[in-house]
């Protein structure tokens, strides 16, 4: 569909906004509360500031709206602004204190059978985002919150490509570094449910 | 050994990047686009930003200039014999450039302060909306 029909929407609804009309965007929120929200959990990984986020994006998108010059999309705009105040409210009131060091790794084998277990344990490695040091976190926030489109994260951030990927690069290895049994863990993991479905 | 290694990065990075890119997306709760319109309508009711007034500010602004050019035209009327008794002698330079420099001293502070205080006041319109 959706981006040519969502980007002509959102040029109607930006127009009718600015003659005046402000019920026009609710069209707006309605489309892009859902990646906002989750872009901002990314971010805080706390679903009511999360929303908290949102609504400010909005608020800000809603004041700021006449300076969107149309160069890049609307989207592009919205998700740049976004980054803007959760970078920024996220300076004011920290989430995560923990250093990356002190982030346990997810933990033993013979508690990570049940599907809960796997969850938490993946939680943890998301979770491992946030102590990132920034310059590292956003780029992996926005590179995986835009389903790894490497040219899409770099508009949001207004970082050039090769910046970004060299980032990503140095993150990765931070996290690598963080978790360096993950993937044994897992294989492992996987086996041992399989032998338990084949006693079963 | 190095290439087990390199293997054995790729795959940590192959799993992180799973878990990673794999998030369950989260839905907005009920109230929340009631809640943001809520809060653009609270927004669109307040007045529009107070324009800056011109038409009022321009006699200040003409009458500071005034003042201005005044203090310029004095400055230069009380250097000029100053700058006719100039000779190549220190002291003597010194004790002819004493008053205007002090004059032109004054004016500079007075302009100084005068752009500082613009400057502030363009800061806190900009961040309240006002331009």
């Amino acid at each position: 569909m959706n981006a040519a029909i969502s980007a002509e929407e959102d040029l109607a609804d930006v127009d009718r906004v600015l003659a005046g009309d402000a019920q026009a965007f609710e069209g707006i929120v309605r489309r892009w509360q859902g990646p906002l929200i989750n872009m901002a959990w990314r971010y805080c990984r706390d679903r009511a500031r999360a929303e908290d986020l949102a609504q400010d994006a909005f608020l800000r998108a809603w004041r700021g709206l006449a300076g969107w010059r149309r160069e890049s999309s609307f989207s592009t705009w919205l998700f740049a602004l976004a980054a803007n105040v959760f970078r920024s409210e996220l300076k004011r009131f920290p989430t995560v204190n923990l250093p990356l060091d002190e982030i346990a790794e997810p933990s033993s084998l013979a508690a990570q059978l049940s599907t809960l277990s796997k969850k938490l344990s993946n939680e943890e490695v998301r979770r491992s985002v946030l102590a990132l040091p920034l310059r590292y976190r956003e780029p992996v926030i926005l590179f995986y919150f835009h389903e790894m489109d490497l040219s899409r994260a770099a508009a949001t951030l207004r970082l050039p490509e090769g910046t970004l990927k060299a980032r990503l690069s140095r993150a990765r290895a931070l996290l690598r570094r963080r978790f360096p049994h993950i993937e044994a863990q897992h294989a492992e993991m996987e086996l041992a449910a399989l032998n338990t479905g084949k006693e079963a | 050994m190095n290439r087990t290694k390199t293997n054995r990065e790729e795959t940590d990075h192959s799993r992180i990047e799973t878990i990673l890119s794999t998030e369950e997306a989260l839905i907005p709760s009920s109230g929340f686009l009631a809640s943001v319109m809520e809060s653009v309508h609270e927004e669109a009711r307040l007045p529009q930003p107070i324009p800056f007034p011109w038409k009022r500010a321009v006699p200040g602004i003409l009458l500071a200039s005034g003042v201005f050019a005044w203090a310029a035209v004095e400055l230069a009327r009380h250097a000029l014999p100053a700058v006719s008794r100039i000779s190549l002698t220190p002291p003597h330079l010194y004790a002819a450039l004493e008053r205007p420099l002090e004059q032109a001293g004054w004016v500079a502070l007075a302009l100084a302060a005068s752009l500082l205080s613009w400057l502030l006041s363009r800061r806190l319109a900009g961040r309240s909306g006002l331009l």
